[in-house]
């Protein structure tokens, strides 16, 4: 019974906010969740689409044909030269087009190799698909940085694919155009896939170029897998809408599950990220600028707990990830698992009622770090940091 | 105003208009004028409609859905008139997606040039039938300028060929159908790097390669060929 799914486990990152939830004064800084509202001008998209009544029925599987044909004019300004009507698909949320991207491309007992820290439900994914998930642990005296020389050491003749998050919740590194032509060095030799998720990408902060994708390289299109999701950049979590584009090789298999999985992204949330494409530009700028003083604020207060916390300062996305350096806490009979980053947070939690999520969650290397999320207010980040600088004293 | 704006300035308009590829040879066109020397404005994105037609004209942003926003918007309006160094070309996408809409964009601009790519099923749903949105691209046929004016059709879409008998312009075609006269992709080819396609006209054959991937992009690049042909 349930051979499938007895080793998946619920995100962790959604235990702590069920855990956070019986708090009533909790402030949470675990899930990265943005604390805007969806843009007006999407919202305006939205209200014109079901007015006149072109929501309900059904779209073709890779999506309304406007929405690829603006994603390509899209992705063409970032170098990426794609065909909308066959290399585009547009997806359930990034998550929904991970998953029929791993069915599609993976037979049962491959290995993906994942850099981690990583996002927690690549692993879960992963497993899903039937797969094995191989750590492979980032360097943090580096900046969080990869090092080539263990990707090929993880790699074996079941390996499948090198699938990375860039910029990479939950350390905020952006990896360096030198070490992603490295991996994709790697992925020919080895003939290996890429899966590249850039939900974060257009959370550079106050850095002038923009982040490189090895989908721009036309050589390595038939490897490359790239997903982006409306989620974040757009503060449209809640719309569940994101895309995915490859070489049509590949996109033709992905498309069979994507159709398996949800007939079709949900119409309604098309149309919003059409009103994204078209006119949330100067939103995306703004909240950058939010997020870069935020970052700014959230790093100046974990400065103040030097006696507590290290830190990689975050080049991107709203994480950081710091390390408890202070390891003689007294956490009493704290009903948690045996790791020190488990047992801090569920103990910082009843303690501050501050919700922030184990580093465990996101891999072995995350293990003594925590991940705060500065996608909330100045205001609860201030309130947080508050109440930690209290219980630290 | 936007009308007044056009009066005083005069520059030559090329409408781009069609249920899809609009954007695709709109940036075509705008490549192949400014490669020219010539100054071109196109209009942005989704500002192809009876709002975002004229801020496109005036080159004011949109305020969406923001009264605060428009007020500004309005206000710079009236200075429109006085902008220096306005184009000579204004290239501009129409879209129809309501009945009367081409009408309406019409009684702005009267373009010299009209490109049509395609008219198919797409925004159907607000025409109740495919004649009465063929009527849309049948009127804008019919107002572009027969004094010097050209009309550029899809000729390997049924629809679209038959404006061509709706006109008093000049009228060229382009398409994949073995066709006398018209400019004919002969083949596509894809590559590691792009596209590669062959184009005949005249009984003479021209090889071209592109970046970009899908025939969609082939037929804009014609689409931008006969335009070079035809100015």
């Amino acid at each position: 019974m349930f051979e499938r799914t007895k080793d998946l486990r619920l995100s962790v990152i959604k235990q702590m906010e069920l855990r956070a939830s019986k708090f009533p004064d909790v402030i949470s800084l675990a899930q990265g969740v943005p604390s805007f509202d969806t843009p007006s001008g999407i919202k305006r998209r939205v209200e014109l689409a079901l007015r006149n009544g072109v929501v309900s029925k059904y779209s073709l599987s890779p999506g309304l044909s406007e929405l690829r044909e603006l994603i390509e004019v899209k992705l063409a300004e970032d170098n990426m030269f794609y065909d909308f009507e066959k290399e585009i698909i547009v997806t359930a949320g990034s998550i929904e087009g991970i998953t029929a991207t791993l069915l599609a491309i993976t037979n049962s007992g491959d290995e993906i190799i994942i850099p981690e820290p990583t996002y927690t439900s690549y692993r879960e994914v992963i497993i899903l698909c039937g797969c094995t998930p191989v750590f492979v642990g980032l360097n943090e005296e580096k900046d969080w940085s990869f090092e080539l020389e263990k990707f090929e050491k993880a790699i074996t003749p079941k390996t499948k694919a090198i699938f990375y998050c860039n910029p990479n919740n939950p350390t905020g590194t952006i990896y360096s155009k030198e070490q992603l032509l490295g991996l994709a060095e790697l992925a020919k030799k080895h003939n290996l896939f890429l899966i590249s998720d850039e939900v974060y990408k257009d959370f550079t902060f106050a850095r002038k170029e923009k982040i490189f994708s090895l989908a721009e390289i036309p050589e390595i299109r038939k490897r490359v897998i790239r997903l982006f999701s409306f989620s974040k950049s757009y503060a449209m979590t809640g719309y569940r809408v994101g895309y995915l584009h490859s070489d049509e090789s590949i996109v033709a298999e992905i498309l069979k599950v994507h159709d398996c999985l949800v007939t079709c992204a949900p119409v309604i949330s098309q149309y919003a990220a059409m009103g994204a494409l078209e006119m949330a530009e100067k939103d995306v700028i703004f909240f950058n600028g939010e997020y870069l003083k935020r970052r700014d604020l959230v790093c100046a207060r974990l400065d103040k707990l030097k006696h507590i916390f290290s830190y990689v300062k975050p080049e991107s996305a709203y994480y950081v990830f710091p390390k408890i350096i202070k390891k003689d806490f007294d956490f009493g009979s704290l009903d948690a698992p045996e790791s020190f980053s488990f047992r801090f947070a569920f103990w910082l939690l009843e303690k501050a009622q501050v919700a922030v999520v184990p580093g465990v969650a996101f891999g072995p290397s995350g293990e003594d770090h925590i991940r705060i999320s500065f996608g909330r207010t100045e205001h609860d980040i201030n309130r947080a940091f508050d109440r930690m600088e209290k219980i630290f004293k | 105003m936007t009308k007044i704006v056009l009066a005083i300035h005069r520059p030559t308009i090329v409408a781009i208009s069609g249920s899809s590829n609009k954007t695709f040879i709109r940036d075509e066109i705008r490549k192949i004028l400014e490669e020219k020397g010539k100054t071109v404005r196109a209009n942005p994105k989704n500002f192809n409609t009876e709002i975002g037609l004229p801020l496109a004209i005036l080159n004011i942003k949109s305020g969406y859905n923001s009264y605060r926003a428009w007020l500004p918007i309005i206000f710079q309006a009236f200075f429109a008139i006085f902008q220096k160094n306005f184009p000579e070309y204004l290239v501009l996408e129409l879209g129809v997606s309501q009945k009367g809409d081409m009408k309406h964009l019409l009684s702005i601009v009267r373009p010299k040039i009209s490109i049509i790519s395609e008219i198919n099923q797409r925004y159907v749903e607000s025409f109740s039938g495919m004649d009465n949105l063929f009527l849309e691209y049948q009127y804008l046929a019919r107002c572009t300028r027969k004094d010097s004016g050209a009309l550029i059709l899809n000729y390997d879409n049924a629809r679209v060929r038959k404006l061509s008998k709706k006109t008093h312009a000049r009228v060229e075609f382009f398409g994949k159908t073995n066709a006398s006269g018209i400019f004919q992709i002969k083949r596509i080819e894809k590559e590691e790097k792009g596209q590669k396609f062959w184009l005949k006209h005249n009984n003479k054959i021209q090889e071209f390669f592109m970046p970009s991937f899908g025939e969609h992009n082939v037929y804009a690049s014609v689409a931008g060929k006969v335009f070079e042909n035809v100015i």
